[in-house]
């Protein structure tokens, strides 16, 4: 491939993740308002196209025409940067995310992610941590008490839960021996690594949640508390950029967790089907998106089952109890190596 | 002073006094149906029931005069046994009638049914029936179902005002009231019946439904109705009066008032006729135009008349506060001595009971403030031939009809070049008039009258003109006053653009380039109190609710 | 406070293990919420399915309507005393019927009326009672304001409230 294709498949690449993305963050929505309904024995919204299915248009536009208010009190720059700092590192984590094997298209050998990097999990780990600029600049500049507490939560938060993280990770890397995700799915080809380093996996779900700032542990909006958190001075499209965001967090999570612990888009049994070459590719692409879904699900389940922390409880758990699970994590992944080797 | 003991306290009576009196001059109610203050005792509704030490029985305690040592309960379980058994007796028969009744809120067998009844009845039978909804008076429906047998109206026909037309007829429970054969219950003073009937049997047919007691605010006030100035409240809802009720006053009119006052001296207040806004007249008819227009005009067109041929014509109507700044605007801006007010006489209308020949309530009040000519000035006689002459040209006319003083000067009247007319309502002057200030009606101002004693009494706002607001004003609210918006089609009342006669002096002077600075009624009471030695030492807080008696040389204006 | 104290320090101590570490009760949550997302649903559509309420229901209060076409209400304005809200006016009249009075102007104001039902239970006459009727929108204030013509209603469309006043009021 010359430079120019390059550039052209990296392109459609980009326009092919990006137009999924922004559609599976609008359904996500509407599954997420649907989950809740049915949870509580309700039906859910039902009256935007047949069952509702338009209303995450519906929804759109109510956004897009609202009136955009800026606080008085607020730093206007900041304020307007802040969704778009969310709104940037959401999306261009998706860059490193692979959705399935290399494949053959006209002749050409594409692998299914946008930027095949070598250190692809340091990317995706940077980026996240970025995140939480856009939470607390939004918390800070809109002039108001429970934005800025929202963002103060947020920070601490997201400092705290990304050690955990970080450190869950440190096993599958120790075990795929790669940074790039490609490698670390190929090397769960026989084994998830859910399987082999339980502990790591719960801390690593765990600690996403919290990075998402997803129920339990949504302090940063915490609605009782702290009316909206650091969006509460947000309206319009300015509140759609966080809110897109935060659903896009919720998507790259999953791709994580399906990526780097329950084997990417490999099943244990799929050498088994005797699939043919390119059948084999779409069930592997298929498998991929089918657990992608599954963790979406579970993320919005937990939302609707399990309520929230208070802050104390959610410091002492990110400090006392994931931190040190996550290294007695690192020490049983050493322990298999060694046995193994 | 001889003293009894009443409930353990000791009291002192005047000799004679029965227990009842000494008790109610020491602020200690005894429940009383047929007793009034005013009228002999009757002894017959048995309700004051007392026990008396020694004595072998409960006593009456409206009958049984005082004496020296008597040891009173009025608390006993004797006492409370014999009233609640006292009202049982008389809700036997009594109908179901409050939801329908005019007396309720006000009626004294409502509040001892909760103050002195078990509220349970024992009576099974049907009740017994009576006539309902009688005309027994041009101005008195009578209802003999509720009718207690008090007695009081019969009493105050006799008594009071001294025109026996009430008699009990039959027996038993069968026993009602009735007019003798051929008469009707129309003397002149007949509605004070509804006021001292205790039930709801005798109620006022002016006011027959038009509302709930609970829902009007009630004002101290002054009749009107001639210069007796008998003491009255003012119960008004949605800025509307509906009623008047005499306000007790020894000194004046005791607890009555006549069925003149009471029906003939409010309902100009509210009605269709009423002066809304000033009125200008212009190509013949009278437009309205705004304040300030008003005064410009009126300031302009009186300077270019000579002091001669000028005249102010006051008010025996209009308030002192009035009537001194007529006086003053007279003198001091135009500068003339023709000036006086009109008397209304009416021998008819006089009794020796309350009502006075002099219809109007400040006749002393306006001559004290110094409406009166001057020397060389005219006299109401002398300006109204000068009008007819035509040597008067401009005739400012203060809160009055002059065609009442001389219907015949009608014709002349349009000779006039300038006539200037404050008035509540438009009548046959202002149908001549050039300028028409909208006055404040008496219901609508504070201020004071001096009645025919010579006693100064002070009226005040019950209902709101579109400048005043209730609250802030200090006016009585009644409940729907207070909670009332402007979405409320209940508190939308008609608000009239009108003012009192001072302030529209005050603005008009200062159109005149003077500086007149009184902000209320009282300011400029303040002043005439310095400069009418009559009045030395007194304030709107001294006249209070009961008035003051001045000391006036001459006390009859006639 | 004492109490609050040890009760918690109890419950704590009174935890199992699997209590302790938590997952497990996570599941039982999970598990609880899964099984309701495949429950029977509540919802009711309501535009198209209608709640016919309970007798004990508070809807908007209306004036009862004889079956001889009068109403039965004589104006005495007890409700409108008792009412909260302020929200009725009474204005009585006399008629030629025995009952002597009665409103020559009703009217509720319905945003102001907060369905206390006070002046249903005050009315001496059972004339203003509690309807089923809950679907109140309007687009001006003056629209709110319901006089007679839209308060008088059939005693025959209000009989089972009726019947529930009778047995519990
Ligand atoms: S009509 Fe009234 S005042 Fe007269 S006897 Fe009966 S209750 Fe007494
Ligand atoms: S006697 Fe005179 S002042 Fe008294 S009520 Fe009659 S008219 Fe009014
Ligand atoms: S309480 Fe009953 S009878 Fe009285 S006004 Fe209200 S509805 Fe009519
Ligand atoms: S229900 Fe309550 S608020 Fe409504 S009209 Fe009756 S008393 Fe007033
Ligand atoms: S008040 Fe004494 S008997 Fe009536």
């Amino acid at each position: 491939m010359n430079i120019t294709e390059i550039i052209i498949v990296s392109l459609i690449k980009i326009v092919f993740v990006l137009g999924i993305t922004l559609l599976t963050v609008a359904y996500l929505v509407y599954f997420e308002r649907k989950i809740a309904a049915w949870a509580q024995n309700r039906i859910g919204p039902n009256r935007v196209g047949w069952q509702g299915i338009l209303q995450p248009f519906a929804d759109v536009f109510k956004l897009l025409l609202k009136e955009d208010i800026v606080p008085e009190k607020a730093n206007r720059i900041v304020h307007a940067i802040a969704p778009m700092i969310a709104l940037f590192v959401a999306f261009t984590t998706y860059a490193v995310i692979p959705i399935g094997p290399n494949v053959n298209i006209f002749g050409y050998d594409i692998s299914l992610v946008v930027a095949d990097v070598n250190m692809g999990v340091l990317y995706v780990l940077a980026l996240t941590s970025l995140g939480v600029y856009a939470i607390t600049f939004a918390g800070w500049s809109s002039g108001s008490k429970y934005s800025l507490l929202g963002g103060i939560r947020s920070s601490a938060q997201m400092i705290s839960y990304e050690i955990s993280m970080g450190f869950s990770i440190g096993g599958v890397l120790l075990l795929a021996e790669s940074l790039r995700p490609i490698d670390i799915v190929n090397s769960q080809a026989g084994l998830w690594n859910a399987i082999i380093q339980p502990i790591g996996f719960i801390t690593f779900v765990v600690s996403a949640f919290a990075e998402t700032n997803r129920l339990p542990f949504d302090l940063p909006e915490a609605e009782p508390e702290l009316v909206g958190g650091f969006h509460t001075e947000y309206s319009s499209m300015k509140f759609a950029g966080f809110f897109l965001a935060e659903y896009a967090n919720m998507i790259i999570a999953s791709a994580m967790i399906v990526t780097l612990y329950l084997g990417g888009w490999h099943l244990p049994f799929e050498q088994s089907l005797g699939l043919s070459g390119s059948w084999l590719t779409v069930f592997q692409i298929t498998s991929f998106f089918v657990k992608m879904g599954a963790m979406l699900f579970f993320f919005i389940w937990v939302r609707w089952s399990i309520p929230r922390f208070r802050y104390d409880q959610l410091m002492n758990l990110g400090w006392k109890v994931m931190f040190p699970l996550s290294l007695i994590n690192i020490i049983w992944v050493a322990v298999i190596i060694m046995i193994t080797n | 002073m001889p003293k009894i003991i009443i409930d353990g306290n000791e009291i002192e009576f005047k000799q004679g006094q029965t227990i009842i009196e000494a008790a109610k001059d020491h602020g200690i109610e005894i429940p009383h149906f047929c007793w009034h203050p005013k009228l002999s005792v009757s002894g017959n509704c048995r309700m004051c029931l007392v026990e008396v030490e020694k004595m072998p029985k409960l006593v009456i305690a409206c009958a049984t005069v005082a004496s020296e040592g008597m040891v009173v309960h009025t608390q006993s379980p004797k006492t409370i046994a014999a009233r609640n058994a006292v009202m049982e007796f008389l809700l036997i028969n009594h109908p179901l009638d409050c939801p329908i009744c005019d007396e309720a809120g006000e009626c004294k067998l409502q509040d001892y049914a909760y103050q002195h009844s078990i509220g349970e009845s024992r009576f099974v039978e049907e009740k017994v029936h009576k006539d309902k909804r009688v005309k027994i008076g041009p101005r008195v429906m009578f209802d003999a179902e509720r009718c207690i047998s008090c007695s009081r109206c019969i009493r105050f026909c006799d008594e009071i005002a001294k025109d026996s037309e009430l008699t009990f007829t039959r027996r038993g429970d069968r026993v009602t009231i009735t007019t003798f054969p051929g008469e009707e219950l129309d003397n002149p003073y007949s509605m004070n019946v509804v006021d001292i009937c205790p039930v709801g049997a005798l109620t006022n047919a002016d006011f027959r439904f038009k509302a709930r007691v609970w829902d009007m605010s009630h004002t101290n006030s002054i009749c009107i109705g001639c210069s007796r100035g008998c003491n009255i409240e003012i119960w008004v809802r949605n800025n509307e009066i509906l009623r008047l009720t005499p306000r007790h006053n020894e000194d004046v009119n005791s607890y009555w008032m006549c069925d003149h006052g009471r029906l003939n001296t409010f309902k100009f207040v509210n009605s269709e006729t009423r002066v809304n806004s000033p009125h200008i007249r212009k190509e013949g008819q009278l437009i309205r135009v705004s304040w300030d227009e008003a005064f410009a005009e009126a300031a302009s067109r009186l300077r270019t008349f000579g002091k001669d041929q000028i005249a102010v014509i006051g008010s025996a109507y209009a308030t002192c506060e009035d009537n001194y700044l007529v006086s003053k605007f007279a003198k001091n801006i135009l500068g003339t001595g023709n000036l006086d007010f009109i008397r209304h006489i009416d021998y008819s209308f006089a009794d020796d009971i309350l009502r006075k020949e002099d219809l109007t309530p400040n006749s002393l009040g306006a001559e004290l403030m110094g409406v009166k000519p001057l020397k060389n000035g005219l006299n109401v006689e002398e300006i109204i031939k000068s009008i007819k002459e035509g040597k008067i040209k401009a005739l400012y006319l203060i809160e009055d009809d002059i065609l009442t003083a001389d219907p015949e000067i009608e014709t002349y009247l349009a000779k006039l070049e300038l006539l200037i007319v404050h008035a509540a309502n438009f009548n046959q002057s202002t149908n001549f008039a050039d300028i028409v200030f909208p006055a404040a009606t008496y219901a609508e101002k504070n201020g004071t009258f001096i009645n025919f004693q010579g006693r100064l009494q002070r009226i005040r706002p019950a209902v709101a003109t579109i400048e005043v607001d209730r609250a802030l004003e200090g006016m009585a609210l009644s409940r729907l006053d207070k909670f009332g918006t402007k979405f409320d089609r209940w508190a939308q009342g008609k608000h009239f653009d009108a003012r009192a006669t001072w302030k529209i002096l005050t603005s008009l002077s200062n159109a005149f380039g003077s500086r007149w600075k009184y902000k209320m009624a009282e300011d400029v009471f303040d002043e005439m109190v310095s400069s009418i030695p009559e009045l030395k030492g007194l304030n709107y807080d001294i006249i209070g609710d009961l008035g003051v008696q001045l000391k006036l040389e001459k006390v009859n204006v006639v | 406070m004492a109490q609050t104290s040890d009760s918690l320090k109890k419950r704590k101590k009174d935890l199992t293990f699997w209590q302790k570490i938590y997952i497990p009760e996570i599941a039982k949550g999970l598990a609880l919420t899964f099984k309701n997302m495949i429950r029977p649903k509540f919802t009711m559509e309501y535009p198209e399915e209608k709640f016919i309420p309970p007798p004990s229901y508070r809807g908007r209060p209306v004036l009862v309507l004889e079956e001889t076409g009068e109403e039965r209400c004589v104006a005495c304005g007890l409700c409108s005393r008792v009412c909260p809200a302020l929200a009725i006016e009474v204005q009585a009249a006399e008629t030629e019927r025995e009952k002597e009075r009665y409103p020559q102007k009703f009217e509720i104001n319905m945003l102001r009326c907060i369905f206390c039902g006070l002046c249903e239970e005050v009315c001496p006459e059972e004339a203003i009672v509690m309807s089923k009727d809950y679907e109140l929108a309007f687009t001006n204030r003056e629209d709110a304001i319901y006089g007679k013509d839209k308060l008088l209603t059939p005693v025959s469309q209000l009989k089972d409230r009726i019947e529930f006043l009778r047995k519990y009021k």
